[in-house]
């Protein structure tokens, strides 16, 4: 008996090394995005500089990507040297955003223990894995270990049942756990969904689980099912993908929750927390300048296509900027062969270059003084997307294109 | 390295879910440690705390709310508090990476809640993390609970680093 299936795969990968709470544990893959790379790497050389195993690493340029400083330019340049000195296999420049090449590329499956250097690491956990952030000294042990410790955390089971309406997205169910519980309403919990219609799509999956880290969780993850063994097979390109032996125990949770889809309305969350959220309706109408469609949470090719489907033959609202970024260049390419980047051009909308961009206000669409965005992105605190007193609202990518049109917060009902 | 028998020094005191994008604004991101430094100078003057850089020359603590360090991993921020001068913190809540990070940087961090309403900004306490207390200037006692052993293992070799050497060096 474990604590969720998280518990299990703690245990299925400890070492017997135990202090105290805290287990060593082996480690499958880490995830190492250029800024917080950039920050270990003298330690690692002072260390002797050994990783201890390049297959099972992912590099990635997609913070600063383009870099727009010199000073960011030089992290770029020395992050490169370091995966072309060292040989590293996966490098990936410009290519997208960290977190949704991890889950595009061949490397994880389900039961899988993940780290990476960035706290929306999470996300990874759509597929059935543990995975998780942390900091640069802690990726650093890793990295020249191939472990960690890990404190097993309680598990709560979230139950999403009954059918998801048309105009409900990943985005809205997650900031209805956020509003309910709260930031930090999860501190230390692994949240575990059961989605037991198998109706939510794996792009509103990677949503939910990149933002529970919102709620202090350590991680979240799907029970493995048949959207995920049909996401597997995609990717993989054959139909053989297997979800695992893990998953075979019996469970324990701590606390069970209920959501009930059906009857969910589009949430937004205001500033300055992604817990501070409402339903549309009670905020529709507020004005905003900018809607940004885009971040390792809302730039996937379900966002685009639901973006594109309500901006189809329209025209954003006068003044009004819309920046679109697709998470990576893959979801670029399909939504270019699909038609969605000619449909949100059309509309007025702007296409950059799949990276992180204005999430963290790193470059290009950062926000001026009183200006009002709203983003699909995962965070609004205060000072996050520019000046401290603009102000960002969160929203699914169709109350986001919903609301481009209109210039103000608008229920995506009121357009599909 | 090691812990120290005692921590003293002045409180910064912060509220609740302070989170790491306003505690240090990412374009303060660097690997320069002044730069670093600058963003939690920022990040105050953003909480309205007046950091006091006078009075430096003595320890300066953080006293938190819930959830402090939410957010962000960026270790730029927990590097930024340590080039700033803070010697210890106490939270009534810590995100998790963030106390992952203050731990693995040798910072020592622990939680109480009692404590939050008897302290403001500016006053003076010290804190044992030996034996698991913090006294108010009035002498006044708070307990809290024992370390893990993991965190006072990693706190007494003075951080991660220090402790994978020991490690390293035990195998």
């Amino acid at each position: 008996m474990s604590q969720g299936y998280t518990g299990e795969i703690i245990q299925h990968h400890a070492d017997g090394r135990k202090e105290g709470e805290y287990l060593s544990v082996n480690v499958d893959f880490v995830l190492l995005p250029d800024p917080t790379l950039a920050l270990l790497l003298s330690e690692l050389k002072a260390l002797g500089g050994q990783i201890w195993n390049k297959e099972k690493i992912l590099v990635t340029v997609d913070h600063f990507a383009p870099p727009s400083t010199v000073e960011r330019a030089n992290i770029v340049k020395e992050v490169i040297s370091f995966a072309m000195d060292n040989e590293i296999p996966y490098c990936s420049i410009y290519q997208g955003i960290c977190h949704q090449l991890l889950v595009e590329g061949p490397w994880l499956k389900p039961g899988m223990l993940v780290l990476g250097a960035d706290s929306h690491t999470t996300m990874a956990g759509a597929l059935g894995c543990l995975a998780t952030g942390m900091g640069s000294t802690d990726i650093l042990y890793t990295l020249v270990t191939g472990k960690t410790w890990l404190r097993p955390p309680e598990t709560v089971q979230i139950d999403l049942k009954g059918k998801l309406p048309l105009y409900i997205m990943g985005k809205d169910i997650i900031l209805e756990l956020l509003g309910r519980f709260g930031e930090g309403g999860f501190l230390y919990q692994a949240l575990e969904f059961y989605d037991n219609d198998g109706v939510i799509p794996m792009d509103d999956r990677f949503a939910v689980c990149n933002m529970v880290v919102e709620g202090g969780a350590k991680n979240g993850l799907f029970r493995p099912d048949k959207v995920t063994r049909k996401y597997l097979n995609d990717r993989d390109g054959h139909r053989r993908s297997h979800l695992g032996s893990f998953g075979n125990g019996n469970p324990q949770y701590t606390q069970r929750i209920g959501i009930d889809l059906s009857s969910l309305n589009p949430k937004v969350a205001l500033p300055h927390s992604p817990a501070h959220v409402m339903d549309v309706g009670e905020v529709k109408g507020e004005v905003i300048q900018q809607v940004f469609i885009g971040s390792c949470t809302g730039g996937r090719l379900r966002d685009l296509e639901s973006a594109a489907r309500l901006l189809r033959k329209r025209k954003i609202a006068p003044g009004m900027r819309l920046l679109v970024t697709p998470a990576s260049q893959k979801i670029y390419q399909r939504s270019i062969e699909k038609g969605y980047i000619q449909t949100i051009l059309e509309a007025g909308g702007v296409i950059l270059n799949p990276s992180c961009g204005p999430c963290g206000g790193i470059d290009k669409g950062i926000l001026g003084a009183e200006e009002r965005c709203l983003s699909t992105s995962n965070r609004n605190f205060q000072g996050r997307m520019g000046d401290p007193s603009s102000k960002v609202f969160l929203a699914s990518s169709l109350t986001a294109a919903a609301s481009a049109l209109t210039g103000k917060i608008t229920d995506p009902r009121e357009v599909l | 390295m090691g812990l120290p028998e005692t921590i003293s020094g002045r409180v910064w005191k912060l509220g609740d879910h302070v989170n790491t994008d306003i505690l240090h604004p990412p374009n303060y991101f660097s690997l320069d440690e002044k730069r670093m430094k600058e963003g939690i100078g920022k990040g105050m003057e953003r909480l309205s705390i007046d950091p006091n850089e006078g009075s430096s020359g003595h320890g300066l603590l953080i006293m938190a709310g819930e959830n402090f360090g939410c957010g962000s991993s960026r270790e730029t921020s927990v590097r930024g508090l340590r080039a700033s001068g803070i010697k210890g913190i106490v939270a009534a809540s810590f995100a998790r990476i963030f106390f992952r990070s203050l731990i693995n940087l040798g910072i020592p961090s622990c939680e109480s809640r009692e404590i939050q309403k008897w302290v403001r900004d500016g006053d003076w306490i010290h804190l044992s993390m030996k034996e698991g207390w913090i006294e108010l200037s009035n002498g006044r006692r708070f307990p809290f609970s024992p370390l893990d052993p993991h965190i006072k293992n990693i706190l007494e070799a003075g951080g991660l680093i220090p402790y994978l050497r020991r490690e390293r060096d035990g195998i």
